[in-house]
């Protein structure tokens, strides 16, 4: 018979590997009579282990880790102010925002990096290669562009009740460092970052 | 086939043996509960119509003083198991004493069921059904009292001798829980 296991939806968190030696000798330092075989215990502690990854998983959504003073820009701010903004601010990348709020895309360092000629893996080390083997500027294109022409469109966006873990997935699928976090009617609320992920493990950490 | 063969192969290993002192404290606890039940019975009730021992209480006190960690060994289970059996046990012999053999197996099934469906399994119920048939005169002249005493009366004596008992040692505890 297939022993019945818990169904894995977290596959980050694997159980611990625990034999039935583990369970003996723990019930031995226990003692007294325990009518429970370390079989049957084994079950139990798979399903309680998954039981508990999903609750504290789930306990932490997107609008407990994500900033809410977002640095944003609009579709048609001109790409020279928005790379002064993101240059000032020290951000990787901006969510790009409709006169209404609405989040329409994100604009990133790695959007720029393709548009300046880093067209297979999108780093910048493509670019200085590019820059040393041709004579003219990569980014003169840029000047005369707005941030809707290069941003990456429609915007992989989460909701506030996101588990940071299904945050951490998405993080993960689609190579991306941070996602806006937008409301009901598509408002920008906030961002998360992976940063913001590592802060959510420490707080894990601190609760557990 | 091959498979219900696999399944009575065994998946699992036997719990680890006890160390000497939980032998020596179960051994106290069944010595005493026993001993206060079994006094009222023979010394107490000698000449009289009641009775204050049955034969499940054995059973009870392997639970209630030598696993008293068990769920099956809990207050709630203890009580309540042993009542509600003994009222089951009862009916069927009222029911169906002409067919003794379908009494005896009414009661033990029913039992069962009964203390699952309530949440108060406890293996020595389904003897106090069963006693209720199968047991003597003296035992079915009782009646339903049967299920107050010796049934309640004798598992609140043994209670109160595992709530005593098992709480000396430092590292022992009961109950688990109440109800």
């Amino acid at each position: 018979m297939e022993k019945k296991q818990p169904k894995d939806e977290t596959q980050l968190f694997s159980p611990p590997d625990i034999s039935d030696d583990d369970i003996l000798e723990a019930m031995k330092e226990i003692g007294g009579y325990l009518d429970i075989t370390p079989g049957t215990f084994k079950e139990v502690f798979l399903f309680a282990y998954n039981h508990a990854i999903n609750r504290l998983t789930q306990s932490i959504s997107a609008k407990d880790v994500m900033s809410k003073e977002v640095i944003a820009v609009k579709k048609e701010t001109p790409l020279a102010t928005t790379t002064e903004i993101m240059a000032k601010n020290a951000v990787s990348g901006v969510p790009v925002l409709e006169d209404d709020g609405i989040v329409v895309g994100v604009i990133s360092e790695k959007d720029f990096l393709f548009q300046m000629g880093a067209q297979n893996t999108g780093s910048f080390m493509e670019i200085v290669s590019n820059c040393l083997s041709s004579p003219k500027c990569v980014a003169a294109s840029l000047r005369e562009q707005c941030a809707q022409d290069i941003m990456t469109t429609p915007a992989i966006t989460v909701s506030e009740d996101t588990s940071v873990f299904e945050i951490a997935q998405i993080f993960g699928e689609k190579s991306i460092n941070r996602v806006p976090v937008i409301n009901h009617s598509g408002k920008l609320v906030g961002i998360v970052s992976r940063t913001d992920i590592l802060q959510a493990v420490l707080y894990l950490n601190k609760k557990s | 086939m091959l498979t219900l063969l696999k399944k009575m192969k065994g998946t699992t290993k036997s719990p680890p043996a006890v160390n000497f002192f939980e032998i020596v404290w179960s051994w106290m606890g069944a010595f005493i509960g026993i001993a206060v039940v079994a006094y009222i019975n023979y010394n107490l009730f000698d000449d009289t119509d009641m009775a204050m021992l049955i034969g499940s209480f054995g059973a009870s006190a392997v639970l209630i003083y030598g696993a008293i960690r068990s769920p099956l060994a809990q207050p709630r289970n203890l009580l309540g198991g042993h009542i509600i059996s003994a009222l089951i046990g009862v009916t069927c012999y009222n029911l169906f004493h002409a067919e003794m053999w379908l009494a005896s197996a009414l009661a033990v099934a029913t039992a069962i069921a009964a203390m699952h469906a309530t949440k108060t399994l406890h293996p020595p119920g389904g003897a106090t059904a069963l006693i209720a048939v199968i047991g003597s005169a003296k035992i079915h002249n009782l009646g339903y009292f049967y299920a107050i005493m010796p049934v309640g009366a004798g598992a609140i004596i043994m209670l109160i001798v595992a709530l005593l008992i098992n709480n000396i040692p430092r590292n022992r505890k009961y109950p688990e829980f109440w109800f």
